[in-house]
Protein backbone atom coordinates (compact mmCIF):
# COMPACT_ATOMS: atom_id res chain seq x y z
CA UNK A 1 0.00 0.00 0.00
CA UNK A 2 1.08 3.69 -0.87
CA UNK A 3 2.03 5.80 1.92
CA UNK A 4 -0.50 8.23 1.08
CA UNK A 5 -3.07 5.61 1.46
CA UNK A 6 -1.88 4.34 4.58
CA UNK A 7 -1.93 7.90 5.61
CA UNK A 8 -5.43 8.13 4.21
CA UNK A 9 -6.83 5.46 5.92
CA UNK A 10 -5.12 6.31 9.37
CA UNK A 11 -6.83 9.63 9.01
CA UNK A 12 -10.13 7.79 8.26
CA UNK A 13 -9.72 5.48 11.51
CA UNK A 14 -9.60 8.14 13.89
CA UNK A 15 -12.76 9.81 12.54
CA UNK A 16 -14.39 6.35 12.91
CA UNK A 17 -13.11 5.97 16.69
CA UNK A 18 -14.52 9.14 17.46
CA UNK A 19 -17.44 9.56 15.63
CA UNK A 20 -19.44 7.71 18.45
CA UNK A 21 -18.94 10.73 20.74
CA UNK A 22 -20.34 13.18 18.35
CA UNK A 23 -23.89 14.42 18.58
CA UNK A 24 -26.50 16.34 16.66
CA UNK A 25 -27.45 19.71 19.03
CA UNK A 26 -30.73 20.85 17.16
CA UNK A 27 -31.42 23.70 19.75
CA UNK A 28 -31.51 27.09 17.40
CA UNK A 29 -33.85 27.94 14.27
CA UNK A 30 -32.04 27.08 11.22
CA UNK A 31 -28.99 24.63 10.94
CA UNK A 32 -28.09 22.33 13.90
CA UNK A 33 -24.75 22.46 15.36
CA UNK A 34 -22.69 19.95 17.16
CA UNK A 35 -21.56 18.39 20.81
CA UNK A 36 -19.34 15.92 22.36
CA UNK A 37 -20.17 13.45 24.79
CA UNK A 38 -18.42 14.04 27.82
CA UNK A 39 -19.70 11.06 30.36
CA UNK A 40 -21.09 7.88 29.87
CA UNK A 41 -24.49 8.77 31.87
CA UNK A 42 -25.45 11.86 29.60
CA UNK A 43 -23.79 14.85 29.53
CA UNK A 44 -23.42 16.60 26.34
CA UNK A 45 -20.66 19.76 25.99
CA UNK A 46 -21.69 22.26 23.26
CA UNK A 47 -21.21 25.66 22.10
CA UNK A 48 -23.15 28.07 24.26
CA UNK A 49 -23.97 30.15 20.90
CA UNK A 50 -25.69 27.68 19.17
CA UNK A 51 -28.14 26.98 22.23
CA UNK A 52 -30.70 29.79 21.50
CA UNK A 53 -33.33 28.31 23.20
CA UNK A 54 -33.72 26.79 26.68
CA UNK A 55 -36.21 24.27 26.13
CA UNK A 56 -37.18 21.65 23.47
CA UNK A 57 -33.83 20.86 22.89
CA UNK A 58 -32.92 17.51 21.04
CA UNK A 59 -29.61 15.43 20.82
CA UNK A 60 -28.49 13.15 17.70
CA UNK A 61 -26.75 10.12 18.33
CA UNK A 62 -24.39 8.39 16.09
CA UNK A 63 -26.97 5.63 16.01
CA UNK A 64 -29.32 7.65 14.55
CA UNK A 65 -31.42 8.24 16.97
CA UNK A 66 -32.94 11.70 18.05
CA UNK A 67 -33.29 12.08 21.92
CA UNK A 68 -34.87 15.13 24.04
CA UNK A 69 -31.87 17.03 26.15
CA UNK A 70 -32.46 19.18 29.26
CA UNK A 71 -30.03 22.74 29.53
CA UNK A 72 -28.05 22.34 32.67
CA UNK A 73 -26.27 25.42 32.23
CA UNK A 74 -24.61 28.04 30.02
CA UNK A 75 -21.28 30.32 30.04
CA UNK A 76 -21.77 32.73 27.68
CA UNK A 77 -18.19 34.00 28.21
CA UNK A 78 -16.70 30.77 27.59
CA UNK A 79 -19.09 29.93 25.17
CA UNK A 80 -19.52 26.45 27.01
CA UNK A 81 -22.92 24.73 27.40
CA UNK A 82 -23.80 21.70 29.07
CA UNK A 83 -26.76 19.04 27.78
CA UNK A 84 -28.12 16.24 29.95
CA UNK A 85 -29.91 13.68 27.97
CA UNK A 86 -31.72 10.39 29.52
CA UNK A 87 -28.94 7.68 28.45
CA UNK A 88 -26.39 6.11 29.62
CA UNK A 89 -23.76 3.53 28.46
CA UNK A 90 -22.26 6.31 25.87
CA UNK A 91 -18.75 6.56 25.08
CA UNK A 92 -16.74 10.23 25.96
CA UNK A 93 -14.08 11.43 24.80
CA UNK A 94 -10.53 10.30 26.25
CA UNK A 95 -8.63 13.26 27.35
CA UNK A 96 -5.31 14.04 25.82
CA UNK A 97 -1.93 14.41 27.12
CA UNK A 98 -1.82 18.26 27.23
CA UNK A 99 2.47 17.84 27.40
CA UNK A 100 2.29 16.31 24.06
CA UNK A 101 0.73 19.28 22.21
CA UNK A 102 2.77 21.35 20.38
CA UNK A 103 2.22 23.51 17.09
CA UNK A 104 2.56 21.67 14.18
CA UNK A 105 0.45 18.59 15.48
CA UNK A 106 -2.04 16.96 13.27
CA UNK A 107 -5.49 18.42 14.91
CA UNK A 108 -9.03 16.77 13.43
CA UNK A 109 -12.19 18.93 14.11
CA UNK A 110 -15.61 16.69 13.75
CA UNK A 111 -19.18 17.82 13.34
CA UNK A 112 -22.20 16.27 13.34
CA UNK A 113 -25.21 19.39 12.16
CA UNK A 114 -26.53 16.50 10.04
CA UNK A 115 -27.27 12.67 10.17
CA UNK A 116 -23.75 11.42 9.46
CA UNK A 117 -20.44 12.59 11.39
CA UNK A 118 -18.12 15.32 8.90
CA UNK A 119 -14.40 15.54 9.16
CA UNK A 120 -11.72 18.25 8.22
CA UNK A 121 -7.83 18.36 9.22
CA UNK A 122 -5.54 20.73 9.79
CA UNK A 123 -3.17 21.22 11.90
CA UNK A 124 -2.19 23.61 15.52
CA UNK A 125 -1.35 26.88 14.49
CA UNK A 126 -0.51 28.32 18.03
CA UNK A 127 -0.58 26.99 21.39
CA UNK A 128 -0.22 28.95 24.08
CA UNK A 129 -0.97 30.14 27.86
CA UNK A 130 -3.84 31.38 29.18
CA UNK A 131 -5.99 34.03 27.81
CA UNK A 132 -9.60 36.03 28.53
CA UNK A 133 -12.14 36.32 25.99
CA UNK A 134 -13.61 39.68 25.15
CA UNK A 135 -16.46 38.98 27.42
CA UNK A 136 -14.13 38.00 30.72
CA UNK A 137 -14.18 34.32 29.99
CA UNK A 138 -10.89 32.73 31.46
CA UNK A 139 -9.52 30.42 28.66
CA UNK A 140 -6.74 28.32 30.48
CA UNK A 141 -5.00 27.39 26.98
CA UNK A 142 -4.18 29.74 23.66
CA UNK A 143 -5.73 27.19 20.92
CA UNK A 144 -5.42 27.93 17.46
CA UNK A 145 -6.02 25.67 14.02
CA UNK A 146 -5.63 26.75 10.72
CA UNK A 147 -9.34 24.43 10.24
CA UNK A 148 -11.99 25.67 8.08
CA UNK A 149 -14.71 25.82 10.27
CA UNK A 150 -18.03 24.57 8.14
CA UNK A 151 -20.95 25.72 9.17
CA UNK A 152 -22.41 23.60 12.18
CA UNK A 153 -19.18 22.89 13.75
CA UNK A 154 -19.43 25.26 16.62
CA UNK A 155 -19.02 23.21 19.74
CA UNK A 156 -17.99 19.98 18.22
CA UNK A 157 -14.69 18.04 19.20
CA UNK A 158 -11.19 18.88 18.01
CA UNK A 159 -8.76 15.72 18.01
CA UNK A 160 -5.82 14.54 17.89
CA UNK A 161 -3.95 11.93 15.76
CA UNK A 162 -5.12 9.59 18.37
CA UNK A 163 -8.48 10.55 18.21
CA UNK A 164 -8.25 11.91 21.84
CA UNK A 165 -9.87 15.40 22.68
CA UNK A 166 -8.24 18.50 22.79
CA UNK A 167 -11.29 20.40 23.21
CA UNK A 168 -14.68 21.94 21.76
CA UNK A 169 -14.24 24.17 18.66
CA UNK A 170 -16.16 27.48 18.45
CA UNK A 171 -16.75 30.27 15.96
CA UNK A 172 -17.95 32.58 18.35
CA UNK A 173 -15.07 33.59 20.43
CA UNK A 174 -12.76 35.65 17.46
CA UNK A 175 -13.31 36.55 14.21
CA UNK A 176 -11.19 35.15 11.62
CA UNK A 177 -9.22 32.69 13.65
CA UNK A 178 -10.06 28.88 14.19
CA UNK A 179 -10.08 28.90 18.13
CA UNK A 180 -10.64 26.11 20.40
CA UNK A 181 -11.67 25.94 24.22
CA UNK A 182 -9.08 22.97 25.99
CA UNK A 183 -10.67 20.19 27.71
CA UNK A 184 -9.14 21.54 31.05
CA UNK A 185 -11.36 24.69 30.51
CA UNK A 186 -14.21 22.67 29.52
CA UNK A 187 -14.11 20.18 32.68
CA UNK A 188 -13.67 23.49 34.72
CA UNK A 189 -16.65 25.19 33.47
CA UNK A 190 -19.19 22.28 33.32
CA UNK A 191 -17.88 21.25 36.59
CA UNK A 192 -19.46 24.92 38.37
CA UNK A 193 -22.36 24.80 35.53
CA UNK A 194 -23.72 21.11 37.10
CA UNK A 195 -23.16 22.19 40.60
CA UNK A 196 -23.80 25.48 40.34
CA UNK A 197 -26.14 25.45 36.89
CA UNK A 198 -24.00 28.94 36.33
CA UNK A 199 -20.57 29.84 36.79
CA UNK A 200 -20.01 31.44 39.90
CA UNK A 201 -17.93 35.00 39.63
CA UNK A 202 -16.48 37.75 42.45
CA UNK A 203 -18.39 41.14 42.35
CA UNK A 204 -17.50 44.36 43.86
CA UNK A 205 -20.29 46.77 42.55
CA UNK A 206 -18.48 49.12 41.33
CA UNK A 207 -18.12 50.91 37.85
CA UNK A 208 -14.67 51.89 36.82
CA UNK A 209 -12.18 53.75 34.09
CA UNK A 210 -8.73 52.94 33.67
CA UNK A 211 -7.05 56.16 34.24
CA UNK A 212 -2.89 56.99 33.96
CA UNK A 213 -1.65 57.63 37.17
CA UNK A 214 0.00 61.16 38.30
CA UNK A 215 3.63 60.79 38.01
CA UNK A 216 4.52 60.56 41.63
CA UNK A 217 2.36 57.44 41.91
CA UNK A 218 3.74 55.98 38.91
CA UNK A 219 7.04 56.16 40.36
CA UNK A 220 6.07 55.28 43.99
CA UNK A 221 4.26 51.95 42.42
CA UNK A 222 5.71 51.32 39.85
CA UNK A 223 2.84 50.80 37.46
CA UNK A 224 1.09 53.23 34.52
CA UNK A 225 -2.39 52.78 34.75
CA UNK A 226 -5.44 52.36 37.53
CA UNK A 227 -9.09 51.57 37.75
CA UNK A 228 -10.77 55.01 38.56
CA UNK A 229 -14.03 54.31 40.33
CA UNK A 230 -17.03 56.89 38.69
CA UNK A 231 -19.85 54.81 40.62
CA UNK A 232 -20.41 52.54 44.09
CA UNK A 233 -23.85 50.61 43.93
CA UNK A 234 -24.92 51.34 47.49
CA UNK A 235 -25.22 48.52 49.56
CA UNK A 236 -22.36 46.53 47.55
CA UNK A 237 -19.45 44.77 48.29
CA UNK A 238 -17.22 47.86 47.43
CA UNK A 239 -19.88 50.37 49.62
CA UNK A 240 -19.45 48.10 52.54
CA UNK A 241 -15.85 48.16 52.48
CA UNK A 242 -15.60 51.75 52.10
CA UNK A 243 -14.85 52.41 48.69
CA UNK A 244 -15.79 55.70 47.45
CA UNK A 245 -16.01 57.53 44.05
CA UNK A 246 -12.87 59.08 42.97
CA UNK A 247 -10.94 56.56 44.66
CA UNK A 248 -8.59 54.80 41.71
CA UNK A 249 -7.96 50.87 42.68
CA UNK A 250 -4.04 49.80 41.56
CA UNK A 251 -3.92 46.35 43.28
CA UNK A 252 -5.86 43.67 44.88
CA UNK A 253 -4.18 40.79 47.07
CA UNK A 254 -0.78 41.97 45.86
CA UNK A 255 -1.50 41.70 42.30
CA UNK A 256 -0.94 45.07 40.15
CA UNK A 257 -4.23 46.31 38.28
CA UNK A 258 -4.05 48.15 35.41
CA UNK A 259 -6.99 47.15 33.74
CA UNK A 260 -10.75 45.69 33.40
CA UNK A 261 -9.25 42.37 32.76
CA UNK A 262 -6.74 42.58 35.67
CA UNK A 263 -9.64 43.61 37.89
CA UNK A 264 -11.57 40.87 36.18
CA UNK A 265 -8.87 38.13 37.02
CA UNK A 266 -8.72 39.03 40.51
CA UNK A 267 -12.89 38.47 40.83
CA UNK A 268 -12.49 34.40 40.52
CA UNK A 269 -15.43 32.38 41.71
CA UNK A 270 -13.13 31.09 44.82
CA UNK A 271 -13.09 34.54 46.55
CA UNK A 272 -16.83 35.03 46.64
CA UNK A 273 -17.66 35.89 50.57
CA UNK A 274 -13.77 36.06 51.26
CA UNK A 275 -12.38 39.39 52.31
CA UNK A 276 -9.59 40.60 50.04
CA UNK A 277 -7.03 43.58 50.24
CA UNK A 278 -7.65 46.50 47.65
CA UNK A 279 -4.82 48.85 47.51
CA UNK A 280 -6.74 51.99 46.14
CA UNK A 281 -5.00 55.75 45.75
CA UNK A 282 -7.24 58.31 47.64
CA UNK A 283 -6.15 61.81 47.67
CA UNK A 284 -3.03 60.84 45.80
CA UNK A 285 -2.06 58.67 48.78
CA UNK A 286 -1.45 55.07 48.31
CA UNK A 287 -4.27 53.20 50.97
CA UNK A 288 -5.52 49.64 51.70
CA UNK A 289 -9.15 48.74 51.99
CA UNK A 290 -10.20 45.26 53.52
CA UNK A 291 -13.42 43.92 50.80
CA UNK A 292 -15.47 41.24 51.62
CA UNK A 293 -16.50 40.13 47.50
CA UNK A 294 -19.80 39.40 46.75
CA UNK A 295 -21.21 37.44 43.95
CA UNK A 296 -22.12 38.39 40.39
CA UNK A 297 -25.61 37.55 39.82
CA UNK A 298 -26.28 36.16 36.23
CA UNK B 1 3.06 3.89 15.73
CA UNK B 2 0.75 4.48 13.27
CA UNK B 3 1.94 6.77 10.31
CA UNK B 4 -0.58 9.93 11.60
CA UNK B 5 1.98 9.70 14.80
CA UNK B 6 4.88 9.95 12.23
CA UNK B 7 3.54 12.31 10.12
CA UNK B 8 2.99 14.51 13.44
CA UNK B 9 6.06 14.38 14.88
CA UNK B 10 7.60 15.05 11.54
CA UNK B 11 5.69 18.31 11.17
CA UNK B 12 5.82 19.65 14.23
CA UNK B 13 9.81 18.82 14.20
CA UNK B 14 9.83 20.92 11.02
CA UNK B 15 7.53 23.73 12.48
CA UNK B 16 9.86 23.84 15.11
CA UNK B 17 13.14 23.83 13.07
CA UNK B 18 11.73 26.66 10.81
CA UNK B 19 10.38 29.25 13.66
CA UNK B 20 14.51 29.68 14.29
CA UNK B 21 14.85 31.91 11.18
CA UNK B 22 11.79 33.53 11.74
CA UNK B 23 11.62 37.18 12.55
CA UNK B 24 8.82 39.46 13.43
CA UNK B 25 8.83 43.33 11.81
CA UNK B 26 7.32 45.81 14.49
CA UNK B 27 7.15 49.53 14.07
CA UNK B 28 6.66 51.21 17.40
CA UNK B 29 4.60 48.76 18.87
CA UNK B 30 2.61 47.75 16.23
CA UNK B 31 3.65 44.51 13.70
CA UNK B 32 3.23 44.80 10.95
CA UNK B 33 4.48 41.57 9.23
CA UNK B 34 7.14 38.31 9.01
CA UNK B 35 10.44 37.53 7.86
CA UNK B 36 12.70 34.70 6.74
CA UNK B 37 16.49 34.80 7.78
CA UNK B 38 18.44 34.16 4.02
CA UNK B 39 22.07 34.28 5.43
CA UNK B 40 23.56 33.85 8.35
CA UNK B 41 25.34 37.46 8.30
CA UNK B 42 21.77 39.00 8.80
CA UNK B 43 20.22 38.74 5.07
CA UNK B 44 16.03 39.32 5.63
CA UNK B 45 13.60 38.46 3.05
CA UNK B 46 10.28 40.09 3.15
CA UNK B 47 7.50 41.56 1.32
CA UNK B 48 7.99 44.92 -0.16
CA UNK B 49 4.53 46.05 1.01
CA UNK B 50 5.70 45.19 4.82
CA UNK B 51 8.28 47.62 4.34
CA UNK B 52 6.62 50.27 2.04
CA UNK B 53 6.68 53.13 4.40
CA UNK B 54 9.72 52.63 6.73
CA UNK B 55 12.17 50.12 7.57
CA UNK B 56 11.18 47.90 10.75
CA UNK B 57 12.79 46.75 14.10
CA UNK B 58 13.30 43.26 13.59
CA UNK B 59 12.96 40.34 16.44
CA UNK B 60 14.57 37.39 16.36
CA UNK B 61 12.70 34.10 17.30
CA UNK B 62 15.40 33.89 20.54
CA UNK B 63 14.07 37.38 21.31
CA UNK B 64 17.05 39.60 19.87
CA UNK B 65 16.05 42.40 18.67
CA UNK B 66 17.85 44.80 15.76
CA UNK B 67 17.40 48.02 13.48
CA UNK B 68 17.42 47.01 9.98
CA UNK B 69 18.65 48.82 6.84
CA UNK B 70 16.85 48.19 3.94
CA UNK B 71 18.98 46.94 1.16
CA UNK B 72 16.31 46.28 -1.92
CA UNK B 73 12.90 46.30 -3.11
CA UNK B 74 10.87 45.41 -5.87
CA UNK B 75 7.18 46.52 -5.35
CA UNK B 76 6.09 44.26 -8.76
CA UNK B 77 7.36 41.03 -7.24
CA UNK B 78 6.67 42.09 -3.55
CA UNK B 79 9.82 41.20 -2.67
CA UNK B 80 12.31 43.41 0.10
CA UNK B 81 15.69 42.73 1.07
CA UNK B 82 16.59 43.67 4.82
CA UNK B 83 20.11 43.22 6.51
CA UNK B 84 20.56 43.66 10.03
CA UNK B 85 24.24 43.34 12.56
CA UNK B 86 24.32 40.08 13.35
CA UNK B 87 26.12 36.70 12.74
CA UNK B 88 25.65 33.14 12.99
CA UNK B 89 21.75 33.03 12.45
CA UNK B 90 20.31 30.01 11.44
CA UNK B 91 18.87 29.75 7.94
CA UNK B 92 16.67 27.33 6.29
CA UNK B 93 18.05 24.86 3.81
CA UNK B 94 17.07 26.19 0.31
CA UNK B 95 14.53 23.77 -1.42
CA UNK B 96 13.38 23.82 -5.32
CA UNK B 97 10.85 25.78 -6.01
CA UNK B 98 10.65 24.99 -9.41
CA UNK B 99 9.81 21.43 -9.05
CA UNK B 100 6.80 22.09 -6.56
CA UNK B 101 3.69 20.13 -8.04
CA UNK B 102 -0.12 20.41 -7.25
CA UNK B 103 -0.91 18.14 -4.38
CA UNK B 104 2.47 18.81 -2.35
CA UNK B 105 2.29 19.56 1.22
CA UNK B 106 3.57 22.61 2.55
CA UNK B 107 3.99 24.47 5.82
CA UNK B 108 3.51 28.52 6.21
CA UNK B 109 4.95 30.32 9.50
CA UNK B 110 4.36 33.53 10.65
CA UNK B 111 2.83 36.06 13.19
CA UNK B 112 -1.33 35.78 11.88
CA UNK B 113 -3.21 38.91 13.32
CA UNK B 114 0.47 38.84 15.63
CA UNK B 115 -0.14 35.55 17.15
CA UNK B 116 3.72 34.82 17.38
CA UNK B 117 5.22 31.54 15.22
CA UNK B 118 2.21 30.17 14.05
CA UNK B 119 1.69 27.51 11.70
CA UNK B 120 -0.37 26.61 8.77
CA UNK B 121 -0.46 23.38 6.30
CA UNK B 122 -1.70 22.80 3.00
CA UNK B 123 -1.36 21.84 -0.67
CA UNK B 124 -0.15 23.48 -3.32
CA UNK B 125 -3.32 23.99 -6.04
CA UNK B 126 -0.88 25.28 -8.12
CA UNK B 127 2.21 27.40 -9.87
CA UNK B 128 2.12 30.39 -11.87
CA UNK B 129 -0.61 33.34 -12.15
CA UNK B 130 -3.81 33.44 -10.56
CA UNK B 131 -6.30 33.48 -12.79
CA UNK B 132 -7.55 36.78 -11.45
CA UNK B 133 -5.15 38.16 -12.53
CA UNK B 134 -5.74 38.96 -16.14
CA UNK B 135 -2.09 39.54 -18.38
CA UNK B 136 -0.05 38.93 -15.28
CA UNK B 137 3.25 36.60 -15.68
CA UNK B 138 4.27 36.79 -12.02
CA UNK B 139 5.26 33.24 -10.96
CA UNK B 140 3.09 32.54 -7.96
CA UNK B 141 2.82 29.37 -5.48
CA UNK B 142 -0.73 29.03 -4.84
CA UNK B 143 -1.74 27.19 -1.44
CA UNK B 144 -4.66 25.71 0.19
CA UNK B 145 -3.92 27.83 3.30
CA UNK B 146 -5.22 31.01 4.95
CA UNK B 147 -2.69 33.67 5.35
CA UNK B 148 -3.62 36.29 7.24
CA UNK B 149 -1.75 39.42 7.96
CA UNK B 150 1.01 38.85 9.52
CA UNK B 151 2.08 36.28 7.81
CA UNK B 152 3.54 38.12 5.16
CA UNK B 153 7.17 37.66 4.81
CA UNK B 154 7.23 34.60 6.80
CA UNK B 155 8.29 31.36 5.64
CA UNK B 156 7.03 28.40 3.40
CA UNK B 157 8.59 25.11 3.52
CA UNK B 158 8.07 21.66 1.76
CA UNK B 159 7.93 18.33 3.79
CA UNK B 160 11.93 18.41 4.43
CA UNK B 161 11.66 21.81 5.91
CA UNK B 162 12.96 23.30 3.09
CA UNK B 163 12.25 27.42 1.94
CA UNK B 164 10.26 26.90 -1.00
CA UNK B 165 8.73 30.62 -0.88
CA UNK B 166 8.06 33.14 1.10
CA UNK B 167 4.22 34.23 2.03
CA UNK B 168 2.65 36.84 0.63
CA UNK B 169 -1.25 37.31 0.25
CA UNK B 170 -4.53 36.45 -0.03
CA UNK B 171 -6.81 36.64 -2.76
CA UNK B 172 -9.56 34.68 -1.56
CA UNK B 173 -10.96 33.42 1.49
CA UNK B 174 -8.85 30.30 0.83
CA UNK B 175 -6.42 30.48 -1.49
CA UNK B 176 -2.56 31.65 -0.10
CA UNK B 177 -0.02 33.05 -2.57
CA UNK B 178 3.49 32.98 -2.04
CA UNK B 179 6.62 33.67 -3.85
CA UNK B 180 8.59 31.47 -5.23
CA UNK B 181 12.21 30.80 -4.05
CA UNK B 182 13.85 30.62 -7.63
CA UNK B 183 12.32 34.16 -7.91
CA UNK B 184 13.90 35.35 -4.63
CA UNK B 185 17.17 34.02 -5.74
CA UNK B 186 16.50 35.88 -9.04
CA UNK B 187 15.73 39.07 -7.19
CA UNK B 188 18.96 39.11 -5.39
CA UNK B 189 21.36 38.28 -7.88
CA UNK B 190 19.85 41.02 -10.06
CA UNK B 191 19.78 43.63 -7.28
CA UNK B 192 22.21 42.86 -4.73
CA UNK B 193 24.43 41.00 -7.20
CA UNK B 194 24.07 37.95 -4.43
CA UNK B 195 24.39 34.43 -5.20
CA UNK B 196 23.49 32.13 -2.43
CA UNK B 197 25.16 28.99 -1.35
CA UNK B 198 23.45 26.21 -1.11
CA UNK B 199 23.19 24.47 1.83
CA UNK B 200 23.08 20.79 1.09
Amino acid sequence: MSTLAELSDAIAAVVKTAEESVVRVEARRRLPATGLVWSEDGIIVTANHVVQKDDNIKVGLADGTTVPATLVGRDPSTDLAILKIDQTGLKPFVEVDKTSLGVGNLVLALGRPGKTVQATMGILSAYGGSWRTHTGGQIDHYLQTDLVMYPGFSGGPLVNAEGQLVGFNSSSLMRGVSLAVPTSTIARIADSLMTHGHVKKGYLGVSTQQVRLPETAQEDLKQKRGLLVVSVETGSAADKGGLTLGDTIVGVEGATVQNHDDLLAQLRGDRIGKKVSLKILRGGKSKKVSVKVGERSS
Amino acid sequence: MTILTTLNDELTAVVAQVQQSLVQLTHGRRGIGAGTIWHEDGLILTNAHVVQRRTPKATLWDGREYETTLLASDESLDIAALSIEASDLPIIPLGDSEALRPGQWVTSVGHPWGVKGAASFGNVIEMGTPLEWNGSNREMIQVGIQLRPGHSGGPMVDEYGRLVGINTLITGPQVGLAVPIHVVTKFLAETLNYTPIQHL
